[in-house]
């Protein structure tokens, strides 16, 4: 599991996100002491940490650039001027988010940075599931020794679901999943998305994988 | 200064002194001079009279046209009384000094002015990071409840973040070259930033976002543009049709480069295209559907002008609104 350090003076903030992150299956250090943060984020060797830079009394620029030879390095501000953003980047910290962020954003610049630095595993390229086999870099899904190919959007969808497999998937989180990976659809793109990959499944003798869960959502 | 009018000016005394030639010749004649001499006295005191007049004429051209030179060159007008030399005459040193008293008041008052504004501008964007962190607190708070209130909650924190968006730049854009920097960015990591930012929207309305070759590269200030699109995009959302569309597109114009932001919402009445650009301006769609303030592209006009972005929109009511940023090519930039 990787950790992530909360650098944060806002004590909503710092229960919110660290509640919020446990959710996403990281493990969590909120830190409330930051008079020995250099010391703390070297004993604990996070893999990433979140840094406000407006903490009271201290330089947030200058605890930057302590940390950052230690661990990757995400600076949380609501400061937005030109200025700010590029002595952060110089700094060194790995990204820079203002507030108030969109979690859904905010989630994956994390992803991203820790991607980045190596500490998460990369992700898997074959998806095995409900008896398909999807592989993301050549985009295609194999079915009892049959293989059809599917569009960008299918992919994600269907690659989504697997990684569900079980769950209901609401529509709504659905579309947020294609969102993230820059597919900006709607509702009813998503249902023609579907059924087109539903048809191309029943073509390698899979029909009825994906089923519909009426006012839930989908389900492999 | 027309000859005419240096004469008008001068007309009285000329005409004074006329009259005392005439005087003094008439005595002459009468005390017995001869004609022939009191003529060539006329003529001589004539034209010593108007050479006189002529240097007089020159001279006061020339001063005045310095001073329309000093005024010319002056970047702060209201400083001219600094700056011009001090005339020669009783009168106008008299009134010169008067009007460098009024000057000095009026600076003050500019300067007063200034530092208010400055002052006030100052608290807009502290006030503006303050907020910040309320509301990411209470957007944060909002991710870690029941959907359906999240759902109704994170609309109106969404509306809520962008009326402060808004505020800041306003702020902003009053000394913008102060606060952007430009630099070489990818239309896609800008276009996705405003569509991440405003994605709660925009799924919630339905909209399906279109993108199209934009792997152009721009120099300008990301940021901004963000905040731009962000406006475009809000729009788009707010004044939709039943199957709401945003198509984003970019193409090279020879140097430059020109995305395209184009909805297939309600439109926008020919007659009120000119002024969509106009603050305060909200038309027939912002007064029908309420809650419009008439400041998004008030803003996008002026950041655009400031980093000398072209900045068109044509519409058709009942099709849709296409918005155009032509970006600058990079040589033009230097100026800046």
């Amino acid at each position: 599991m990787q950790t992530i350090m909360i650098v944060e003076d806002d004590p909503v903030i710092r229960e919110e996100l660290t509640f919020l992150l446990e959710n996403e299956n990281y493990q969590v250090l909120p830190v409330t002491d930051f008079e020995t943060l250099p010391e703390q984020v070297r004993s604990a060797t996070p893999d990433l940490v979140l840094l406000d830079l407006g903490l009271p009394g201290r330089d947030g620029l200058s605890l930057c650039a302590a940390i950052r030879k230690i661990a990757p390095i995400i600076v949380v501000t609501s400061r937005t001027s030109a200025l700010d953003e590029l002595r952060a980047l110089n700094l060194g910290s790995d990204d820079y988010v203002t507030k108030p962020y969109n979690i859904p954003v905010l989630l994956a610049r994390i992803k991203a940075v820790l991607r980045r630095n190596g500490s998460e595993s990369a992700e898997a390229d074959i998806l095995k599931a409900a008896g398909l086999t999807l592989s993301l870099t050549k985009g295609t899904v194999t079915a009892a020794g049959q293989t059809a190919e599917l569009t960008r959007n299918e992919l994600k969808i269907l690659a989504h679901l697997m990684a569900h497999t079980g769950e209901i998937v609401s529509r709504g989180d659905l579309i947020e999943a294609l969102w993230d990976s820059q597919i900006y659809i709607d509702d009813n793109t998503l249902s023609v998305n579907v059924t087109r990959l539903r048809n191309k499944l029943e073509g390698l003798g899979m029909p009825d994988v994906i089923k519909t869960r009426r006012g839930m959502g989908y389900q492999l | 200064m027309t000859v005419r009018e240096f004469i008008l000016d001068r007309l009285e005394r000329i005409l004074f002194h006329i009259a005392l030639l005439l005087v003094i010749a008439a005595f002459l004649l009468m005390t017995g001079t001869q004609s022939g001499i009191v003529t060539l006295l006329l003529i001589a005191c004539l034209l010593i009279y108007l050479l006189a007049l002529l240097t007089d004429y020159w001279r006061t051209k020339k001063q005045l046209n310095e001073l329309q030179a000093i005024m010319n060159e002056l970047d702060q007008r209201y400083l001219f009384t600094e700056c011009a030399p001090k005339p020669h005459d009783l009168y106008e040193r008299k009134l010169f000094d008067l009007l460098r008293l009024s000057g000095k008041s009026m600076i003050e008052s500019v300067s007063d002015a200034r530092a208010a504004g400055k002052e006030y501008r100052e608290y807009v964007e502290q006030w503006v990071h303050e907020i910040k962190t309320p509301i990411t607190a209470a957007k944060l708070v909002c991710e870690n409840i029941d959907s359906d209130t999240r759902r109704k909650l994170s609309q109106e924190l969404e509306q809520i973040d962008a009326h402060v968006e808004r505020a800041l730049f306003y702020a902003r854009s009053e000394n913008p070259e102060k606060d952007f920097i430009i630099r070489k960015t990818v239309l896609t990591t800008i276009c996705d930033r405003a569509i991440q930012t405003h994605r709660t929207l925009l799924i919630q309305n339905g909209v399906r976002v279109e993108t199209e070759n934009l792997d152009e590269i721009v120099y300008t200030d990301g940021k901004w543009v963000t905040f731009m699109i962000g406006q475009l995009l809000q729009n788009a959302a707010r004044y939709r049709s039943a199957e709401p569309v945003i198509m984003m597109s970019a193409k090279k114009l020879g140097r430059q480069v020109q995305l395209t932001v184009q909805d297939n919402g309600i439109g926008i009445p020919a007659h009120e295209l000119t002024r969509v650009f106009d603050r305060g301006f909200t038309g027939r769609n912002g007064r029908n559907r309420g809650g419009s303030t008439g400041m998004g592209l008030y803003l996008c006009k002026r950041l655009a002008d400031a980093m000398e972005i072209g900045l068109q929109m044509q519409s058709t009511v009942g099709k849709g609104t296409c918005v155009t940023l032509t970006f600058p090519a990079e040589m033009n930039l230097s100026k800046m």
